[in-house]
């Protein structure tokens, strides 16, 4: 058999689903949900071959093409076709989909209630997530961000905490509500012009003036905004987050967050770039504030849960200066950073649900010195909260370094504002610490807390979670030794982004005129004389 | 030869496949990697020693005359930027590798006898074989970035090293302290090294160097910014070298087992600082202001660290301060060009502090057997006194390094340290005043700490003393719990274990011991052997026949072969030191060994002063008044102005949108979520509708 042909992806994203609609024939006799989960885990690790076998076997990571592509007509009329593929900047978020959700499958072990219904959920996310990723169709893409909302309301607000229902309708009110603009752009764009198509291809090809492009980019901004999610569409997040279960937040943070990040470089970088020149300045500002703001907030706040999240969204930040660097390193970074934060953000959730099994509780004064008692988690929460602070030897440190010097040799912006914005962003790397080891220490270190140890039954973290942790860890640590490992996967990819972004760039520069001035923030490249 | 140079390699990967064994056996496996405790500790050991023969190895080839060997790989890639990672070795390498390597083997050896009875024996070792690994990856580090990488790995070993016994809240402290104060200078490292990569393109220490000259001679740089790029990259040294104003975490680190306070806080890491002020060396040198902020950072670090160590009572915060002190020497000796000079008391320095250390950890250890598990009193020196009798070895081995720290001849402090105020006398006679007169407090308080510990009679038995220090202990922790909680009574009943969980009425009664004893001899022998160099290997470096300066100078500098000595010079400046040193011992035995003179009434005369030095200059306090509490103060406000008010606002904005529309009805009814799936619904719709006309 010509495994070149299969349709890897299409078969990656339903297989999960089909799959899903039978647990309802699962016999579970002792009505505790173990067949379930233990069908949702076989479903999950055979998905998650099926997509390392799909990139290994079929998968070219030289070039920057789409690959994997399948397109099959659906509604003609409207040129609506259902067309995946994978390049550079699909390709890492499907694996790191594909190795997320089935961990956190994993990490369902514990869920008692409706369990038929939890691993539906489940099951159903794992497709919607990577369709998100590997759909080429601007139509079906609204879609597919459409479809993978509904599992998450459902996840939150029936399994959540005490304020679940009002986090559940936080979120979807949000997300629906940035959505809107991304159809309202969508649209319009597919329908600019004398063709009208939704395919992702060729409206990258589609020349749209100055004033459409900015038009559609803050569309689409808002929306991804929302996801990522930039500082002021926060909000949602320490809510949704806080009230989550642990497998719920594995995927919160692992990967939708992540679809924001690849939304963003995916439309409004790609498809976009002349806009994207224009608005990469607010980007950088925004990342700043989100990397500086949250880390603030994280500080402050006293519950476990919020405080990670907040910490998800300083992190983010830094794929925004990435983003806007318009240097290869800066944009590889972006991507690296992404990949990394779901990583560490899956691991740091999960360990926190760990701890609050046992602790029963969030709220950071009211644990202590259970260090003692869970040595274990204490040490493999120690890990991944070094990881989280950028600790050299784990993904996350190469991630932000690879930022910072992309974004330190950018020659697309003058001196003092490129200053500014490097040490802001640095004075992140001295907050991170502060409040992740404030973490640490409160929960873990000093004496005992009487009354927690007194109330709760404190014991250590089984094999399963080892498990789970070490999973993670291994290529957070992986790509921390050797970021090739990662970053040739999609590094064609990213350098052909920017080659794109800078030819915008420089078209932008040289067409500079008196009247654009006000609107047009850049000066002219500062590094040329000084780098030879 | 050169088959070794291939290997070298292994010198860092070594320990670190050691402390992987052992750390993953203690995660899957705890309580079996527990039990086997000499296996662990003679893996970790062997692995060590064996890293230690090939650096020795390759310290004699160096020391042969072999080229400095390079060997790299592209480590990471995006466009045309590559990112080479790899090893140099050359002389500076190969002496830090031996330095380390011997250190580290040591203290491993030491820690068999001190943490014998630790419940973290194995973890203990792990840690320490990891920070081996790390910092020997950062001295054979052939770039910036590969320096910044071990640079923060060391600090994150430090970190867990100093919150080992993390069910202390000081220890939990001081560890967060120790590495949120590192990172604010490796802010200032990191700044620094992107400022220089955007300058020049590289992150190589000697292109960096040219290029910069290059630049700043061509004016395309101004002289201002090449300051501001080195002074930001110094900022590094100054917190990992505990240097003023970003010292304060180094006294707090004791609270870490007192082998690594030896290890980590006297010999090594806080050493990587001056280490990358000599990899650093040809960018500094050509900008006279950068040489000089070091050189006045190093002088006054040296003297604010002597002035407090005068009226610690804590054994080791009294080393600790003494070590701020030491590094202090070595930075400014930087700072002023005396390349060969720092280095040379970089190494002398590792050797007799690093035994002074574990031979405070040996009194420690020997206390412990009288007063208990408590840190309060065995540290303390009131306590101590006459330990002479019961410990020999300890006494007499802490005797030496006391003599080599004070600069008497021949031991080695004297030659190293002869030599950085020689130059900087040439170089600076202000700064060189501040280090004259800081040597002679360095003379008075180490011969005030060896006489209170080691002479006089053992005051350890004195429960009155017991009663004031537990006092003191409390009024502290008062302070920190604040002015509700001021009565040390009901302190006492409420927290009875607080800071030394095993100082339980159990583990009082376990001991029964009313005398010291001298430790074991996995103890003693490091202390030993540390000896030997302590004495000796200062003749090395001796201003007649300088082999060191052979070895050791600043890279492009051509040796002056013929650096004509002249006896009358090295014996004014080495008199006036040993001068200098010799009223500082006078004065301390008068005070504190014939006890002809008070201390407590000088102390009640110039109170002010001595309130100033026993408060650390009152730095700790500013900076937690300032940076502690006011960054706690913002983030709170911060996080009241999301919740209160962009979250607010967000909302509303949504809200008023919604009301406009006609959702509102949904809203109304409850059941927003329908919200979502009318959208859904209709582009669904629409699809389908197309989809059959």
């Amino acid at each position: 058999m010509n495994t070149a042909d299969f349709p890897w992806l299409t078969t990656i994203i339903l297989f999960p689903i089909v799959a899903s609609f039978f647990i309802p024939l699962v016999p579970d006799k002792e009505g505790k949900g173990r067949p379930i989960r233990w069908y949702a885990l076989v479903i999950g690790l055979i998905n998650f071959s099926l997509t390392v076998y799909a990139f290994y076997s079929n998968y070219d990571i030289s070039s920057p093409d789409l690959q994997l592509v399948e397109s099959y007509s659906w509604v003609s009329s409207l040129d609506l076709r259902w067309s995946v593929g994978a390049d550079g900047l699909s390709m890492p978020l499907i694996l790191l989909t594909s190795f997320i959700t089935t961990l956190a499958i994993l990490a369902s072990w514990p869920v008692t209630l409706k369990p038929r219904l939890f691993f539906f959920l489940l099951l159903v996310m794992y497709g919607g997530q990577i369709a998100v990723f590997a759909v080429q169709d601007m139509l079906l893409f609204f879609l597919v961000w459409e479809l993978e909302l509904l599992p998450v309301y459902l996840l939150l607000s029936i399994w959540g905490g005490k304020k679940r229902l009002y986090a559940a309708t936080k979120f979807i009110l949000y997300t629906a509500g940035g959505s809107l603009f991304i159809l309202v752009a969508a649209l319009a764009m597919a329908f600019y012009g004398d063709t009208t198509t939704f395919d992702m291809r060729s409206l990258m090809e589609k020349d749209f003036p100055l004033n459409f492009q900015l038009l559609a980019y803050a569309g689409f901004l808002i929306a991804y905004a929302v996801k990522l999610p930039i500082f002021p569409l926060h909000t949602w997040l320490p809510d949704a987050h806080g009230e989550a279960t642990a497998p719920v937040h594995m995927l919160l943070a692992g990967i939708l967050l992540k679809m924001g990040g690849y939304a963003l470089i995916r439309m409004n970088v790609e498809m976009l770039p002349d806009a994207h020149v224009r608005f990469a300045p607010i980007l950088l500002i925004l990342g700043v504030v989100n990397i500086i703001y949250a880390a603030l907030t994280s500080f402050a706040q006293r519950n476990l849960k919020r405080k990670i999240a907040y910490s998800s969204i300083s992190h983010m930040g830094f794929v925004l200066i990435g983003i806007a660097s318009f240097t290869d390193l800066g944009m590889s970074g972006a991507v690296l950073q992404m990949v990394s934060h779901g990583l560490i953000g899956a691991s740091l959730f999960f360990l926190v649900g760990a701890t609050y099994d046992r602790t029963h509780t969030l709220i950071l004064d009211e644990m202590g010195g259970v260090g003692k008692k869970m040595p274990r988690i204490f040490a493999m929460f120690t890990a991944c909260s070094l990881a989280s602070l950028a600790l050299p030897g784990m993904s996350g440190f190469v991630a932000e370094l690879m930022i910072f010097v992309g974004f330190a040799t950018s020659d697309a912006y003058d001196l003092t504002f490129k200053v500014i914005i490097v040490v802001l962003a640095a004075i992140g790397v001295i907050l991170t610490p502060i409040y992740l080891l404030s973490m640490l220490r409160e929960i873990f270190y000093g004496p005992e807390n009487k009354a927690l140890v007194e109330h709760e039954v404190l014991v250590d973290a089984e094999p399963r979670e080892v498990f789970i942790i070490a999973s993670l860890l291994v290529p957070i640590i992986g790509i921390g030794f050797y970021p090739k490992l990662l970053t040739q996967v999609y590094d064609a990819k990213t350098e052909e982004i920017t080659a794109r972004l800078r030819t915008a760039y420089f078209m932008a520069v040289e067409k500079r005129n008196p009247a654009l001035a006000d609107i047009q923030p850049f000066q002219a490249p500062a590094l040329q004389d000084t780098a030879s | 030869m050169e088959t070794l140079y291939q290997y070298a390699w292994l010198i860092p990967v070594l320990p670190l496949a050691g402390a992987m064994i052992i750390g993953l056996g203690l995660i899957s496996y705890n309580q079996s990697v527990n039990r086997l405790r000499t296996a662990s500790s003679v893996l970790i050991v062997s692995l060590i020693g064996t890293a230690m023969v090939l650096s020795f190895g390759l310290l004699w080839s160096q020391v042969q005359g072999h080229a400095p060997y390079v060997q790299s790989f592209d480590w990471a890639a995006a466009g045309d930027f590559h990112l080479r990672m790899g090893f140099v070795i050359d002389h500076l390498t190969a002496l830090m590798l031996v330095i380390v390597t011997s250190v580290a083997f040591l203290v491993m050896i030491y820690t068999d006898g001190y943490m014998a009875h630790d419940p973290g024996y194995v973890r203990f070792y792990a840690y320490l074989s990891l920070f081996s690994s790390s910092m020997l990856g950062l001295v054979i580090s052939p770039n910036l970035v590969q320096v910044y990488i071990f640079w923060e790995l060391v600090g994150m070993c430090s970190y867990l090293l100093i919150g080992f016994w993390y069910d202390r809240k000081a220890a939990a402290d001081a560890c967060q302290k120790a590495f949120v104060t590192n990172r604010v200078g490796d802010f200032g490292l990191l700044l620094g090294i992107l400022a220089l990569y955007w300058a020049t393109g590289s992150f190589e220490f000697d292109v960096i160097g040219d290029r910069l000259q290059d630049l700043v001679q061509s004016g395309a740089l101004s002289g201002g910014m090449a300051a501001l790029f080195a002074i930001l990259v110094f900022l590094g040294p100054v917190a990992k070298s505990a240097q003023f104003p970003l010292h304060v975490w180094l006294p707090d680190a004791m609270e870490g087992p007192t082998p690594i306070s030896a290890l980590i806080h006297a010999a090594t890491m806080v050493a990587a600082g001056v280490f990358l002020i000599a990899r650093m060396f040809p960018v500094f040198e050509g900008i006279p202001v950068a040489m000089d902020v070091i050189a006045w950072t190093g002088g006054v670090t040296a003297f604010l660290g002597a002035s407090i160590a005068i009226t610690q009572n804590d054994i080791k915060k009294g080393l600790a301060y003494s070590t701020m002190s030491q590094l202090g020497y070595m930075v400014m000796a930087m700072g002023v060009g005396a390349y060969t000079a720092g280095l040379f008391h970089l190494m002398t320095h590792a050797f007799f502090k690093a035994m002074l250390f574990l031979g405070s950890g040996s009194v420690i250890h020997g206390m412990e057997a009288v007063v208990g598990h408590d840190p309060v009193l065995a540290q303390d020196m009131r306590l101590m006194g006459g330990l002479r009798k019961y410990m020999p070895i300890t006494a007499i081995t802490f005797l030496i390094g006391t003599l080599a720290i004070c600069g008497i001849p021949p031991f080695a402090g004297f030659w190293s340290k002869d030599e950085i105020l020689g130059q900087t006398f040439n170089a600076n006679p202000a700064l060189w005043l501040v280090g004259w007169l800081t040597a002679g407090i360095t003379a008075f308080y180490m011969f005030r700490m060896y006489f209170s510990t080691f002479e006089g009679s053992f005051r350890g038995n004195d429960s009155a003393i017991k009663q004031q220090l537990k006092i003191e202990q409390l009024q502290r922790m008062g302070l920190a719990f604040g002015p509700g909680a001021m009565n040390p009574k009901e302190l006492t009943a409420e927290f009875p274990t607080s800071d030394a969980p095993d100082n339980s009425p159990d583990a009082h009664d376990s001991h029964h011991s009313s005398t010291p004893h001298e430790s074991p001899l996995a103890m003693w022998l490091p202390l030993v052997i540390l000896a030997i160099p302590s004495m000796l290997v200062g003749l090395i470096g001796t201003p007649f026949a300088n082999y060191f300066e052979a070895f050791i100078h600043a890279p492009g500098k051509v040796m002056e072969t013929a650096a004509e000595f002249e006896w009358s010079e090295f014996l004014i400046m080495g008199g006036s030191s040993v001068g200098i040193a010799l009223i500082g011992i006078t004065l301390a035995t008068l005070m504190y060994r014939t006890q002809k003179i008070d201390p407590g009434a000088i102390a009640d005369k110039i109170q002010p002063l001595y309130q100033l030095s026993l408060n650390k200059w009152y730095i700790d306090d500013i900076y937690d008044a300032v940076f502690v509490k006011g960054s706690r103060r913002l983030a709170r406000q911060v996080l009241e102005v999301d919740v209160r008010i962009v979250d607010g606002l967000v909302n509303l904005t949504g809200f008023v949108t919604l009301v406009t529309g006609e959702a509102l009805k949904y809203l109304e009814s409850g059941k927003v979520q329908f919200y979502a799936l009318i959208v859904f619904g209709a582009v669904l719709g629409l699809v389908l509708v197309s989809g059959i006309t």
